[in-house]
Parts: structure tokens; C-alpha cells; sequence
């Protein structure tokens, strides 16, 4: 018979008494009789640009007959099979290892959001409106699903944002992750840089400067704020209290940082020429590798991977992939290299696949509790260009990797109904069941309602994605 | 939230214990025992001797509230939100009734002072609660009462920047750096966007930081080219001596270096005190983290200046008899620039405010009309003000289906709408009575005239290619560059002539322009609620509570019935006690469709006919629709000015109603008021308020006029200290 682990440790201090216990069973036990703290769940992001055609999240032998953009433009029905006896799209073929934990989720639109060639913070926000309504919109209306569940996963840095811009020059952008309304988070376009704000506490040279020197601005900012703050009494006593333990916070999370200096040093990335290539499969392979590091660090448990999302970056060109031609111009149908334009953004998706496993073996190769880091990770794939290269949000194609701790029933295709049949859902539900994976206990339904539906129910999470 | 405050609180303790004694006694929460202590020597007497008698134990209390019974520990039951409407009532004069014996000064004073205290200690925000709330619920009586006796109690305050500030600053400051973000937001659930003080939290620093590193690099910008030092764009000359690795840094050239930084940002040069910190720091920081790293980061901390972040409002002196003090003449000249524009205040200001010419009123009045006759002080607060208070600025939000009226532009309505207005502010009489009744309109002002002369083209174009080959375009028809956005209001076509004029029977002012009319209506339907709650609120001077969460706010989806059919089921006992405030001063607007044309009947679906619609298998063919006679009766009720009250048909003679009432005219100074000092008003305000409104009449109804007047009102000017 077996036992679990934890009641046979117990079971051990009866019949052998406290004191006796060697030191090593002792330590083992006292692990098993610790409140059990549940691991941390995480989630990570990875967004493309310049849309997800619907027929590539398909798998190869299975044909889906595709929608139109219009109401009712497609299937009343919903689409539901486990993908064991199928082969995945070729751009999904990297993560296949991981086929029983993989869920495609097709048929979700987003209406609301108003497409263009990208949805910029809409895509992760679920909703729309703003500047630019009708298309391209760059308003933020609200939290993206990464920012309300960063403010729900707290970690020493709550939400991360790596990625890739098609301007070499940027550092930070802000287009595709928000913390709140007109809060965007940032994305950190270099990933040198980047590496200097994560690991510049253990880092040599110029990371390392950088850490010091914040160090000093911290201390100092805190001093002058004291300062000030001095003979002020009332709402203005308040308010500058505010803003003092503003700087108490940074400060302490640079403390936090050099306080598990040990664990940075020893799983930190090795920054490579990548770090600072002018080659824009380079640079996002680097950002690639410091996101793993950070989650295996603990240094956050939301990360955003943005491969030039935001309506000023969705014509990268991936010159790493040989290609000279840009992501418009493959929007367009243009042909390159002998390539159709279905073929070479298959080959850039495929390439983006390459690096999620890559991340997925990584975080599957760390122990936690009784299985690896990977048990207790989600990591979704989509575009902030929606369905296509003109996207107009009617189908917004998914893919999710994970199960976050057996909550998903995983390894399955689903297709929901097209828009405005019954039983019709929107990514407004796919991010309500992220806050439920995550631990929300709200019942508001995340993002945006989108009031051409309203004669349906869009409310709530995806109930049939969980286990 | 809470949490937060509670933090902030514990903060606040830190800090005391930490050797700071100033108004310790202010802060720190008093305990639980104290606090059942005051309540039962005040609160347990006032409550017998003032309220037992409606609100004592009896059966059926008035209000359902029970004042006896209702828990004086805040922070294990849920009273505190009563405790706060208690707190209201009994501050506003409200309570007890007119008809009873009046508490005592030091009664009330006692009461109130118990709530804070209690509300304090058991961590309820009554501060942002204060905030958000709507500020009509001020009596209006109290407020133009000229025999008002309320004492003047504007506190001290500091605000983070606005939104819009920040954004100009780094468009000046940081011009040409990519990358910078926007850290701030408004409060939100205020009336107008700049109001209340919402607390800067970690991320707005973090992002702070950020921008102010990523200005600060590229003003210290270099290359090394073959072994020689070379800046890269504007640098100025003091940094460069900084960042040349050739030049060993002087503390001279150290302090010229803050002191070029202190004059950009901050707008006035270094106190000898922060010279020296500040030397410091670029000390430490060279040496910690090498000389181009250490001058960036200590240049950057200019930038995160509780000064350059923080508006203040706290003002310098001795308080004067009545327990005030003036703003500080720095602070007057940033405030009076805050009110007007977005950017920094321009040098000539802040030199008026150092010669003193700030300390007398007659000094900021000329200092205020200065800036408003002076076209190169941009001033787009002014306009700001009208979006925010019309809302039309909404219409963006609204999803149309283009296929409905593909003549719709919301965003051309609005630019329309901005310059009537404008064109209104530049006659600058009767304001607001102009607003709201004009006969004026722009149509697609900006591209009318280019959109009419592309179209005569395209149409000869079309004729002559029609011509040459007849039969290749029989069945072709033209299709019309641009779109035709004068249908929105009802016109044939673009006029000749901006501003125009619109139908009198059809259309007066900003009420019946399609751009408000569509930020007040939903994607395919007329929003008779959000329309009548806004006249309610915003010219009414009324309040409606909030949607109760219990209540899931939906109309039937009968496509069969109209509008107003469908409403019945706000009519309902429990709905009508918020809905008698929204319904009947929303009807009028009925004699618009969604999109803000101008009609006389209304579509719905007629299902008879719809149902008969089917081809020879009995395949429906789609739904039919037939018109009914728009029905635009409503009315007024629940207003103090009496002349008012009674039935209305059409918003034309509805409006035209309204803007005739000196009560309405007072209500919008209320809200200007709450604009321009970026807070509620108090009855505190209320001698102020009077001011503002004669000057306004006695000035012909002009913007400026009132303006001045606020900007030159005790209200504005002074503040009473924390702790007073």
C-alpha cells in the first residue's frame, strides 16, 4: 500500500519519538508538517504581432472550414476533441513533448477591441474604445489580464515585460500590458538593460553600476522626501507619506534583490553577445532566456514576452530567419525566399514555438513540491493582431500550454460557435478563467462586454476548459 | 484600498515615533477605548437630546436607521458608511429638521470630530469618500444664501500632477526621448478628472524613475570616435564638462551641472542646502557606480522632486483672523498657471509672483487677464473644462455599426462641437445660456470644404466616364469620397459658410448636437437615463445615487416596442426612486435617433410583417420595420427654482427652458467652481460662490469674467493649515 508522503512522515515521529530523529528526518519532516504552502502559480505571456491565422492553430488533420467576418459567419456548434490522436499545426510542432498539457482554444472574438494590425493593450485587455476607435486604438480602459493577474500573483516585481521593438533605439514601450487604467507597464526592449534592472544586483560592470547607483537615487529621494515631509501635517503629510514609501518599497525590492543574490547568481542568465544583438531573433531568444531565469529566480510570477506587439512594431522584419521583407508585407500576401505569405508566417510562428519549448523544458527540468515548476505555469500564446493582418476580432486563435496545478483538463482542441450564435464566447471569458486559475475569487467577468452580444451570455469563465 | 490606508496610516506612526513631533497628536489613531470614550460622552447625549425622537428605538424608525442601536466600532461592523451619512447630514445642517431645535456649534463639533476619529482608527477612507462624492449634495439653498455664516474651511492640500501636466512637461522637457510613459491617471468616479489627490504609488515612481533616466541620457548624450569625446544632439554645456572622460569634475562644474538641471525642472535655481546634498550625491554616485552612471542617476533625481511632482496648495505665513493663510507667491503663480495650461509657468509669471505682484488681488487679477489675453499662453483647460462638463468628448466610446448610418464620425462631431464652443467663448456673452440654446453649428468644419470640392470632381469625373463608355457604367453607381457628416445634422449637404445655421425648430445648443446626443445613447439605441441623469446632475443640481449592484440595469430586448415602452420596467416602485430623477428629463431627447438626426417618428420592428417576410420554402427574408410618431414628452420635477417645473415636449423648448433659469446658471458656476479649484465645494465656499455668480452677471454672462473671479475668490486663494 502506499502512503502519502506527508502522513508517513508524520507517522514516523509516533513510533520513533522526537528526540530520536536522525537530522535528516527530521528535516524532512518538518517540510511535511509545515503549513503547506502552495506553489506559486504563474503565468507567462507571449504575444506576436501581426494576427494568428485561425487555420494554423488547427491541427494538420483536421480540417476547419473557416469563418466569415460576419455575425454568424461560421459553426453553430461547438468543436471539442482531444488532441492525442492528432498532429499538431506545424507551428505548434516544438511544444508537441508537452501535447497532454496543451489546449487550443479557437473561435473567441473580441469585438469590442476594433482590430487594425494590432490591438495593442485591447488584445490583452479585452476591451476598446478610446483614441482611434474603430482601429488601432492605444487607450488603456482598464487592467490587461497580465496586470490584474500580477496584482494577484504579487512577486518581488509583480508583472515583467520583455520583448522585442522593431525601432533598435527603444528601451522601454508601453503598448501592450497595463497595471490599470492609463497605467501601462512597461516592456523592456533591451535585453542588457533588462538584465541590469533583474539581476544587476550580482552582475558585474555596467548592470552593476546601474544597481548602485539606484541605490543611492533610492536613499537619497527617501532622505529629501523625510525632509520635506518635515512640518507638514494633514492631507499633505498624507500624501507625501504616500509617495515616501514609494521609495521604501523600491528600495526594499533592492534589498530583496541582494538578499537572494545566492539563488541569482547561481540560476541568473549568462548574458551573451544575444544580449545586445542588433538581430531581432537574437534579442528575443535573449529575452526568452532572462524571462525563465527570472521565473526560476522568483522574481515575478507573470511575465509578457511581446514579439513587436503595438501598432508601431508589427512590421519586424526577421532578418534572423533570412527574410528581408517585413511583416506587412507578408500581411499583404507577399511571397518571399520561394516562401507563400501562409508559409513564412508559419516559419516566424514556428520559430516563436521553438523558444516556448525551450522555456517549457527549462521550467520543467526545476523541482517544486511534487513535480516541477512547469506543473504550476501557464503559458499562453496569441496576437495582439487578433485573427489576421487587418485583424477585425471576430476569431482571436489561442494557444495555452499548462495546467496550473491540474485546473485545466488540457491535451484538447476546442472551437467555440461563431459570433453571436448561443454558446459564443469572447477572450473577455478565456482571461476570466486566467483570474479563476489564479486565484480571483470575483465573479466579474474580466474586460469589456461587447454590447452586440448582448443577447447571448457572455459572462462568466470558459467552464469547459477546467478539469 | 483599504489597505493602503492602513499602511499609509502605519506610515504615518513610523514616522512620529521616528522623532518627527509635529502634529503627532493629528495622526496617530486614537484607540479603541478612547474612542468609545468620546462616543459615550458626546455622541450617546447628542444622539438622546437631537435624533432619539425619529430615530430611537420605536418600531418603525425613520430612514430605517436607528441611531441608539447602531455600532460605534466601525471596524468589526459595517456601520461606518452610516456613521458617514450621519456625518453628512448633520455637517450640511440637514439633520436634525428645520423645525427642531438646532445642536449646539460645540455639539456638532464634538460629533464630527468622534466620526473622523473613529473612521480613522478603524481604517475607513472617508477622505477619498469625501472625494469622489457627488458635490451636489452641498445644499444649494446654503451655498447662495447670502446670510450664509459657514466658516471658510478650504484645507491645505498637495496634488500630484495631472495626466495632462506630466505630458507636457516630458513634450518640453523630454522632447525627442522615445520611451517615456505616462505614470498618472485621474481618480476617477469624481466629477471632473483633476480632482481629489489620489496617492502615488510604486508603480507610478518606478515609472518616474524611468522617464526621468531615459530624459536624462539623451541630455547627456556622447559618443567616443576615435579616442575623442563628441555629444550626440543638444547637450548642454554644463553636463558635458560631467560626462567627458577627459575632464577630472570640478565641484564648480558639479554645481553649475544641478544648477542648469534645478532651472529646467524645478524653475528656480538650487537653495545653497540642496547645492550641497546634491554635490554630495554625484560624489557618492561617481565613485559607486562610475562617472557617466553616477551623473545620469544623480541628474535624474531632479526630476522625482516632491517639488516637481507635487502641485502645492499649502501656503506661508501667519494665519489671519479668520484662521487662513495666503498661498505662498511661488505657489499662487504655479496654481494660477495650473488652472489655465498644461505646461510650466512661463518665467515672466513666476517673476510677478517674486516682485510681489501676486500679493494683492487686484495684482492676480491682472495677472489672471494677462494670461487669458496673451495668445501665446496656450490655455486648454478652458476648453477642457466644456468637454468635461458636457461629456460630448463620450461619443468616441459609443460603438455604431457603420452600416446603420455610414455617415456617422464621432470623432468629427466632436472636433464640431470644440468649436462651437469655442466660437461661443470668442463672443464670450451669455455663455452658458449661448451653449446651450444656439442655432449655430460646424459641420465637419476642418474637411467640408475640401470633402464638397473632391465630390463635384468625382461626380464629373463619373458623368464624363459615363459618357464615353454608357454601357460599361449603366449599372454602375458614384460612389462619394468622404463621408457625409452633415446628415448628422440634418443638413442636404455641407455648408458653404462655418458656423451655420441649423433648423430653429430642430436643433439649440450643445444638448441637441450629435456629438453629445451619441456620447449619451448606446450602440443601436437612445440612452434616455444617462441623458436625463446628466441634466439632472450637471444643470439640475440633483443627485442620483449609484446603480444599487443588486439591480442588473437591463431593458427588455423587445425590438417590437418602443423605447419608452420598454423603459416600464424602470417604473417599477423599487427602480422609480431613483428613475423619477432620470426618466422625465430624459424624454425630451427623443426627438433625436441614436446617431443625433433630428425625427419626427421612431423604428421598430413590426413582427407581423416580419413574419409574413419569407420566400416561396417559407425562408425568412430578414425583419421588417415600420414608424412610429416619435414621442418626446417629459418634464421637470424635484427642482427648488419652481418656474421649472411642469410638462415639456421637444428638446428644443426644453432646453430653451432651462437655460432661461438662474438656478441653472447657478449650478453650472457650482460645477466650474469644482473645475477650477479641483475639489467639491463646501458651504464654506459659500461667500465665494456668490461673488463669482454677480460677477458673471454683471458681466454679460463672460467665460473670462468668471474665471477671474474664481481665480481671484478666497477660495482659491487661501487656505486653512491641517490642524486648524
Amino acid at each position: 500500500m502506499l502512503l502519502p508522503r506527508r502522513d508517513l512522515l508524520k507517522g514516523l515521529t509516533l513510533g520513533a519519538g522526537g528526540t530520536m530523529l536522525s537530522p535528516l528526518v527530521a528535516q524532512l519532516q518538518a517540510k511535511a508538517v509545515a503549513p503547506a504552502t502552495p506553489a506559486p502559480k504563474r503565468f507567462v505571456f507571449v504575444v506576436e504581432s501581426n494576427g494568428f491565422t485561425p487555420q494554423q492553430a488547427a491541427p494538420v488533420d483536421y480540417k476547419r472550414k473557416s469563418r466569415h467576418q460576419r455575425p454568424l459567419g461560421g459553426a453553430s456548434e461547438m468543436v471539442d476533441f482531444a488532441l492525442t490522436d492528432h498532429k499538431l499545426p506545424n507551428a505548434l510542432e516544438p511544444i508537441a513533448p508537452w501535447k497532454d498539457k496543451v489546449t487550443i482554444v479557437q473561435g473567441l472574438s473580441g469585438k469590442v477591441c476594433g482590430g487594425g494590425h494590432s490591438n495593442n493593450f485591447q488584445a490583452l485587455g479585452a476591451f476598446g474604445g478610446g483614441r482611434g476607435n474603430g482601429g488601432e486604438s492605444t487607450a488603456i480602459l482598464g487592467p490587461t489580464i497580465d496586470g490584474a493577474i500580477a496584482r494577484q500573483l504579487p512577486g518581488i516585481f509583480p508583472h515583467i515585460g520583455l520583448g522585442i521593438s522593431k525601432r533598435l533605439e527603444n528601451n522601454i514601450i508601453y503598448n501592450v500590458s497595463a497595471w490599470d487604467e492609463n497605467k501601462g507597464l512597461p516592456t523592456m526592449c533591451k535585453p542588457d538593460n533588462a538584465y541590469a534592472t533583474l539581476f544587476g544586483s550580482v552582475a558585474g560592470g555596467q548592470a552593476r553600476q546601474e544597481f548602485a547607483a539606484k541605490n543611492n537615487l533610492l536613499d537619497f529621494l527617501k532622505d529629501d522626501i523625510r525632509k520635506a515631509q518635515k512640518g507638514l501635517s494633514g492631507q499633505e503629510r498624507e500624501q507625501f507619506g504616500a509617495y515616501l514609501e514609494t521609495f521604501e518599497t523600491l528600495r526594499n525590492r533592492q534589498s530583496r534583490l541582494n538578499e537572494i543574490q545566492d539563488t541569482l547568481r547561481e540560476k541568473g542568465p549568462v548574458v551573451s553577445d544575444k544580449y545586445s544583438s542588433t538581430v531581432e531573433t537574437d534579442r528575443l531568444d535573449a529575452q526568452f532566456d532572462l524571462g525563465a531565469a527570472a521565473l526560476i529566480c522568483g522574481l515575478t510570477n507573470v511575465l509578457t514576452l511581446s514579439s513587436a506587439a503595438g501598432v508601431r512594431d508589427f512590421d519586424i522584419c526577421f532578418t534572423g530567419l533570412g527574410l528581408t521583407k517585413g511583416k506587412h508585407h507578408t500581411g499583404h500576401g507577399g511571397s518571399q525566399n520561394g516562401m507563400t505569405w501562409y508559409e513564412v508566417s508559419q516559419m516566424i510562428r514556428r520559430f516563436h514555438f521553438t523558444l516556448i519549448a525551450r522555456l517549457a523544458k527549462k521550467l520543467e527540468a526545476v523541482p517544486e513540491g511534487d513535480g516541477n515548476m512547469l506543473d504550476n505555469t501557464l503559458i499562453v500564446y496569441l496576437s495582439d493582431g487578433a485573427e489576421g493582418h487587418h485583424s477585425r476580432c471576430w476569431e482571436w486563435p489561442m494557444v495555452m500550454l499548462g495546467n496550473v496545478a491540474g485546473q485545466l483538463k488540457t491535451g484538447r482542441y476546442i472551437d467555440y460557435p461563431a459570433y453571436g450564435f448561443k454558446g459564443h464566447r469572447t477572450t473577455g471569458n478565456l482571461y476570466t478563467t486566467f483570474m479563476k486559475l489564479a486565484g480571483s475569487k470575483s465573479d466579474a467577468t474580466f474586460g469589456m462586454q461587447d454590447p452586440n452580444l448582448k443577447d447571448i451570455d457572455t459572462h462568466g469563465p470558459l467552464y469547459e476548459l477546467f478539469a | 484600498m483599504f489597505g493602503s490606508v492602513i499602511r499609509v496610516l502605519a506610515a504615518a506612526v513610523l514616522l512620529c515615533s521616528a522623532g518627527s513631533v509635529v502634529a503627532a497628536a493629528d495622526h496617530k489613531p486614537i484607540t479603541l477605548e478612547a474612542s468609545q470614550d468620546l462616543y459615550k460622552k458626546h455622541v450617546v447625549p447628542f444622539i438622546a437630546k437631537h435624533c432619539a425622537s425619529c430615530h430611537g428605538t420605536e418600531k418603525k424608525p425613520k430612514a430605517d436607521l436607528v441611531l441608539a442601536t447602531l455600532d460605534p466600532d466601525m471596524k468589526v461592523s459595517s456601520s461606518a458608511g452610516r456613521w458617514a451619512l450621519v456625518l453628512d447630514q448633520v455637517v450640511m445642517d440637514e439633520m436634525p429638521p428645520d423645525d427642531k431645535p438646532r445642536p449646539t456649534k460645540a455639539e456638532v463639533e464634538a460629533v464630527v470630530a468622534w466620526i473622523k476619529a473613529e473612521m480613522k482608527r478603524s481604517g475607513k477612507n472617508l477622505e477619498r469618500r469625501e472625494q469622489v462624492r457627488n458635490g451636489n449634495s452641498v445644499p444649494h439653498r446654503l451655498l447662495f444664501d447670502p446670510k450664509s455664516a459657514a466658516a471658510f474651511d478650504a484645507a491645505s492640500r498637495v496634488r500630484r500632477l495631472s495626466p495632462e501636466i506630466y505630458e507636457a512637461f516630458m513634450r518640453d522637457v523630454g522632447k525627442g526621448v522615445n520611451g517615456l510613459g505616462q505614470p498618472f491617471s485621474p481618480v476617477g468616479y469624481t466629477t471632473f478628472a483633476d480632482m481629489g489627490s489620489p496617492k502615488i504609488d510604486e508603480p507610478i515612481t518606478a515609472l518616474l524613475i524611468n522617464n526621468a533616466l531615459a530624459i536624462v541620457k539623451k541630455q547627456t548624450a556622447f559618443k567616443i570616435e576615435s579616442g575623442e569625446f563628441k555629444k550626440i544632439g543638444f547637450v548642454p554645456r554644463e553636463f558635458e564638462a560631467l560626462i567627458d572622460p577627459g575632464n577630472e569634475p570640478t565641484d564648480e562644474q558639479i554645481h553649475a551641472a544641478i544648477r542648469t538641471q534645478f532651472e529646467k525642472v524645478v524653475k528656480r535655481k538650487p537653495t545653497d542646502e540642496e547645492a550641497g546634498r546634491f554635490l554630495s550625491l554625484m560624489r557618492q554616485n561617481i565613485k559607486d557606480a562610475g562617472r557617466v552612471t553616477g551623473v545620469r542617476y544623480t541628474l535624474a533625481a531632479v526630476f522625482l522632486l516632491p517639488e516637481v511632482v507635487f502641485r502645492s496648495e499649502v501656503g506661508d505665513g501667519k494665519p489671519d483672523a479668520l484662521g487662513r493663510v495666503r498661498l505662498a507667491p511661488r505657489e499662487l503663480a504655479f496654481a494660477l498657471n495650473y488652472a489655465l495650461s498644461d505646461r510650466q509657468p512661463p518665467s515672466w509669471l513666476l517673476d510677478e509672483a517674486a516682485k510681489g505682484k501676486l500679493d494683492t488681488n487686484e495684482g492676480v487679477a491682472a495677472t489672471v487677464k494677462r494670461m487669458l489675453d496673451d495668445p501665446k499662453f496656450t490655455k486648454p483647460r478652458i476648453l477642457r473644462f466644456f468637454r468635461e462638463y458636457f461629456e460630448y468628448g463620450k461619443a468616441t466610446e459609443v460603438f455604431k455599426d457603420a452600416k446603420a448610418f455610414n455617415g456617422h464620425d464621432a470623432r468629427t462631431l466632436i472636433a464640431d462641437a470644440d468649436r462651437l464652443v469655442e466660437h461661443v467663448l470668442e463672443q464670450d456673452r451669455q455663455v452658458l445660456f449661448e451653449l446651450l440654446t444656439t442655432r449655430k453649428a460646424f459641420v465637419a468644419y476642418r474637411t467640408a470644404e475640401d470633402t464638397k470640392k473632391k465630390r463635384i470632381e468625382a461626380r464629373k469625373k463619373f458623368e464624363e466616364q459615363k459618357k464615353k463608355d454608357p454601357k460599361k457604367y449603366a449599372n454602375k453607381t458614384l460612389k462619394l469620397p468622404g463621408r457625409s457628416i452633415y446628415e448628422s445634422y440634418g443638413l442636404d449637404d455641407f455648408p458653404d459658410k462655418q458656423p451655420t445655421d441649423l433648423p430653429g425648430d430642430q436643433r439649440a445648443g450643445l444638448l441637441t448636437h450629435p456629438a453629445w446626443l451619441v456620447a449619451f445613447s448606446k450602440a443601436d439605441e437612445n440612452d434616455v437615463i444617462h441623458r436625463g441623469k446628466w441634466v439632472r446632475e450637471r444643470l439640475l443640481g440633483g443627485v442620483v445615487p449609484d446603480v444599487p449592484i443588486t439591480v442588473d440595469a437591463q431593458l427588455p430586448n423587445e425590438p417590437h416596442h418602443t423605447l419608452r415602452k420598454r423603459m416600464r420596467v424602470t417604473e417599477e416602485t423599487y427602480c422609480w426612486q431613483c428613475h423619477q430623477y432620470m426618466n422625465r428629463v430624459g424624454y425630451p431627447f427623443e426627438s433625436y435617433d441614436h446617431f443625433g438626426r433630428f425625427r419626427k417618428t421612431e423604428t421598430i420592428l413590426d413582427p407581423e410583417a416580419t413574419a409574413k417576410n419569407v420566400d416561396k420554402k417559407g425562408k425568412q427574408l430578414g425583419p421588417v420595420m415600420r414608424e412610429v410618431e416619435a414621442n418626446a414628452k417629459g418634464g421637470i420635477e424635484f427642482v427648488p427654482d419652481k418656474s421649472l417645473e411642469g410638462d415639456v415636449d421637444g428638446a428644443v423648448a426644453y432646453v430653451e427652458k432651462l437655460a432661461k433659469s438662474e438656478y441653472v446658471e447657478q449650478v453650472f458656476i457650482r460645477h466650474a467652481f469644482r473645475y477650477w479649484m479641483g475639489r467639491n465645494e463646501s458651504l464654506g465656499d459659500a461667500k465665494s460662490l456668490q461673488a463669482i455668480h454677480n460677477t458673471y452677471n454683471e458681466s454679460d454672462g463672460s467665460m473670462k469674467a468668471l474665471i477671474v473671479a474664481m481665480l481671484t475668490s478666497d477660495s482659491f486663494l487661501y487656505r486653512v493649515p491641517s490642524g486648524n
